[in-house]
């Protein structure tokens, strides 16, 4: 073959070569500007994802420091909660200090707290709280506040609460504050109360990487002003305290007063009681000579006597009852008041002695035409008593009742249980007893002064008796009434087992 | 073995340790105590404490920290003072060592140091685990723990902790027999008989594009995708280094570093320690050079996931019947992150573990421990963020 043949026939092949080369080459060129493009993309979808990755540590960041700061106030409110129930329950001022501790201090997020109070006598600043200073650097504090009074005064009297974070240098630098206090950061805030106490809360830490809010200031602030409550009430309490005392020695003393003063009513009792017994006693032997010899004169043993003569001794002999009776009820009342008269206790029931009474009262019944109402219950009528000393209770009372009721009025007697003790009560239509003399009738020689008891006569003593009689028993005796509309005296006895 | 545990809040510090000590003691009815843990808050660091519970426990070996709280059964305690008391059977042997005054020059000859001496009177027996407390001012920590490697082995499964600092002296405090150290390192080396369950994990997610540690050393990072390393954090948070010097709590807790560890599902995290005016950043632990990076994120609830899976994985080599005790190594960032619900965190430890479960551990700076804990002879890690739970069996 001719070279010419061969480059015939080559050439198309060189050609076709070059031409698939050529496409070849485009083929690979677009493939790589796809993958560059694509890569490309890659990249700027990475670069993107970082884009959002910043943001999500931006939110991230942001959301982590709200959390922080909202667990810090939650755990500096519960500090601030156990300091105030530690320090409430403190109920002298120099206490309230004492029951901050270490701890609360740290959960508030600081390590090192004093507290200073304002003396008013002394002129200066007392040291209350330290926490977290040594001896050493506790005196160099309470240097710097005597030294700076005024200063501290003028804080105290702005209200107002600094920080690391907020005080201006004009009042105290804080440079200083912080070399004095020996904290990177602090808090001072004015304790006032409303008393008129005033001072200083101190609080710092030095931590570096701890740093002063807004929040911790306002913390701190609710603490001073608790503590500054807190003396108020320890204040208060103080003064309450003392005015209990003062008004538990003034009660101690008339207590005491009123011990002697009864005394005394005791022993003077005592006297007339035995001035009453032997007065009595001496009233007798003549009032019985007296009383014989009148019988005697008018029994007509010494002959017959002129009728004006009779009835003077008939008067005699009258008044000489009466007076011998008023002297055995003397006598009666003194015994029983000075325990000489021994009360014979034994089951009675009470049923026979109302009956008894009645039976001897009964013309006087008869003749006012008084209706006498006796409902006695079975089951509360068997007693413990000295029949013949209750048959005098009910005597006296039955006797008062009919002096006191007009006539067709009513007397009723009544009895019931209470636990172990019996009450009798006798009630009347009468005129009743005004309510001021109701405790007074229970005395020796009391009477009401009504138009009845002017008409009837009458010693006062009844009653006093009956309530010896009734109190010697273990008994209580009282009366309800109500002027013009009767009376009710009532007694207890102790029910016989 | 016999584990038992005392812990007391009595605010006098002697009186604290006597009634720690009689606490724990109750639970060793068998054998004489041998091996004490002491745990204490910052205020409790002090040598006649440790003098104290030495001579109630007749001077046995004693380690421990200082924390800022104390994690135990009964709770989490601000204040307080924990001792963990072993008695062990004859078939389990252990040695304890310490090192002090480690410095940038010497931490690798101190690690080795610190390795040789657990490991001496070990031969022949088989070893187990290193529990270790490390001081966080410890210059070139990962130094120190290769050192450490170095001896007993790169493989050999360490559990550390990086304690923080005692607030009032502002340095950490390490308890080693009746001594408080720091700048130091001491730990515990466990041979023989003994069967453990180890789980770490953080519960942070990665966010954002990958970026790659363009120029480091050591624990800063100088350069990220060639940019000042700061940039970062101003590029997701839109603040400058002033704001984000003054945010630094809130950004060194929320938003750590996490590297891309080859074959590991889970990163490995880095908490921000400090920023530098040259840009530069300061971690919590080593981040390699040319390591990939993200920057995470996570909220409470997925940090609460993360402890109960850790205290999970712990029971794949242990069934929760046969632990005898578990310590706890929790970061102090989650501490802060949890805030109001560390509780919550301890409660999911019990649920998991066994609620009258022996319990006892510390807040800490960096943890140590093998990423893929369930094969606890992988490679140890320093770690941040995150919460490592150590069950013993007999």
């Amino acid at each position: 073959m001719a070279t010419s043949d061969i480059i015939n026939i080559l050439f198309p092949l060189f050609i076709l070569t070059v031409i698939l080369l050529g496409m070849l080459v485009i083929v690979k060129i677009r493939r790589v500007k796809q993958l560059q493009s694509q890569t490309e993309e890659l990249k700027k979808s990475l670069d993107d994802m970082d884009e959002q990755a910043k943001l999500i540590v931006r939110t991230d960041m942001e959301l982590n420091k709200i959390q922080d700061e909202l667990d810090k106030k939650i755990t500096g409110l519960y500090a601030l909660q156990r300091i105030s129930r530690a320090t409430s329950t403190a109920l002298e001022e120099n206490q309230i200090f004492k029951r901050i501790n270490p701890e609360h201090l740290e959960d508030l997020g600081f390590e090192r707290a004093s507290g200073f109070l304002w003396h008013n006598e002394e002129k200066k600043f007392i040291l209350q709280l330290n926490v977290g200073y040594s001896e050493e650097e506790i005196n160099r504090i309470k240097i710097f506040i005597g030294a700076n009074e005024e200063r501290c005064l003028k804080l105290i009297a702005s209200e107002k609460t600094f920080s690391s974070l907020s005080q201006s240098d004009n009042l105290i630098a804080k440079e200083e504050m912080r070399n004095i206090f020996s904290v990177t950061s602090f808090i001072i805030s004015p304790i006032i109360s409303q008393q008129g106490n005033k001072g200083l809360l101190f609080v710092g830490t030095q931590n570096t990487e701890t740093l002063i809010t807004e929040g911790d200031e306002e913390l701190i602030k609710i603490l001073a002003t608790q503590l500054g409550q807190t003396l108020d009430n320890a204040h208060l309490f103080e003064k309450t305290w003392r005015a209990q005392q003062e008004l538990e020695d003034r009660v101690k003393e008339r207590t005491r007063e009123l011990t002697l003063a009864l005394e005394e009513v005791k022993k003077i009792s005592r006297r007339k009681t035995d001035f009453v017994s032997s007065v009595s006693h001496e009233l007798r032997t003549p009032l019985t000579s007296v009383k014989g010899y009148t019988a005697i004169l008018l029994a007509g043993k010494l002959g017959k006597l002129p009728q004006e003569a009779q009835e003077r001794l008939e008067k005699i002999n009258r008044h000489t009852d009466e007076l011998v009776h008023i002297v055995n009820d003397l006598l009666d009342i003194s015994r029983i008041e000075s325990g000489r008269v021994i009360m014979k206790l034994e089951p009675i029931d009470l049923r026979n002695t109302v009956a008894k009474v009645g039976d001897l009262l009964s013309g006087q019944l008869k003749e006012k035409n008084i209706y006498l109402d006796v409902i006695m219950k079975p089951s509360a009528c068997s007693v413990l008593a000295d029949n013949s000393q209750i048959e005098r209770v009910f005597i006296n009372l039955f006797g008062n009742a009919l002096k006191f009721t007009p006539a067709e009025g009513k007397i009723s007697i009544q009895n019931h249980k209470i636990d172990k003790m019996v009450q009798v009560d006798v009630s009347d239509t009468g005129c009743g007893i005004p309510k001021e003399a109701q405790e007074a009738i229970f005395e020796e020689f009391f009477r009401v002064d009504n138009a009845i008891n002017q008409g009837v006569k009458g010693t006062g003593l009844g009653l006093a008796l009956v309530k010896n009689i009734i109190e010697a028993h273990g008994g209580k005796i009282w009366v309800k009434s109500k002027a013009g509309s009767g009376a009710t005296f009532s007694f207890t006895l102790f029910a016989a087992p | 073995m016999q584990v038992g545990i005392g812990l007391s809040i009595a605010s006098d510090y002697l009186k604290a340790a006597k009634e720690a000590v009689e606490k724990a003691r109750v639970n060793i009815t068998e054998g004489n105590a041998d091996l004490a843990f002491v745990f204490t808050t910052g205020e409790f660091g002090h040598p006649l404490v440790l003098k104290t519970i030495s001579e109630l426990l007749n001077n046995i070996p004693i380690l421990g920290a200082s924390t800022p709280a104390l994690i135990s059964n009964q709770g989490i305690f601000k204040h307080g003072l924990l001792i963990v008391i072993f008695s062990f059977t004859e078939e389990t042997y252990f040695n304890t060592a310490c090192v002090k005054d480690t410095s940038d020059k010497n931490a690798l000859a101190m690690g080795e140091e610190l390795g040789g001496k657990l490991l001496y009177g070990c031969k022949g027996v088989h070893r187990n685990l290193t529990i270790l407390f490390s001081d966080i001012t410890i210059p070139s920590r990962q130094n120190f723990i290769f050192g450490i490697q170095e001896k007993v082995g790169s493989s050999f499964p360490l559990f550390g902790a990086f304690t923080s600092h005692c607030p009032d002296t502002k340095k950490p405090l390490l308890y080693f027999g009746q001594q408080t150290i720091i700048n130091a390192g001491c730990g515990v080396l466990w041979g023989g008989k003994l069967n453990f369950g180890l789980g770490v994990k953080h519960g942070w997610q990665p966010l954002g594009k990958p970026r790659w540690v363009t120029k480091s050393s050591g624990s800063t990072v100088n350069e990220i995708d060639g940019q000042p390393a700061v940039n970062l954090y101003k590029d997701y948070l839109a603040q400058d280094i002033p704001e984000l010097k003054k945010e630094f709590k809130h950004i060194s807790t929320l938003y750590p570093l996490g590297i891309k560890i080859k074959g590991e599902k889970e990163y490995l995290l880095r908490g921000l320690s400090s920023i530098e005016n040259d840009g530069s950043l300061i971690f919590g632990a080593d981040v390699p050079q040319d390591s990939t990076i993200r920057l995470m994120i996570a909220s409470k609830e997925s940090c609460l996931k993360a402890t109960r899976q850790s205290a999970e994985t712990t029971l794949k080599s242990i069934p929760a019947a046969k632990i005898k005790f578990a310590l706890v190594f929790n970061s102090l960032a989650r501490y802060t992150l949890l805030g109001r619900q560390v509780n919550q965190e301890l409660n999911l430890i019990k649920e998991v573990l066994g609620k009258d479960l022996p319990l006892a551990g510390i807040y800490t700076c960096a943890e140590e421990a093998p990423l893929s804990s369930l094969n606890y002879l992988g490679k140890t890690y320093s770690h941040n963020n995150s919460i490592a739970i150590l069950t013993i069996a007999s």
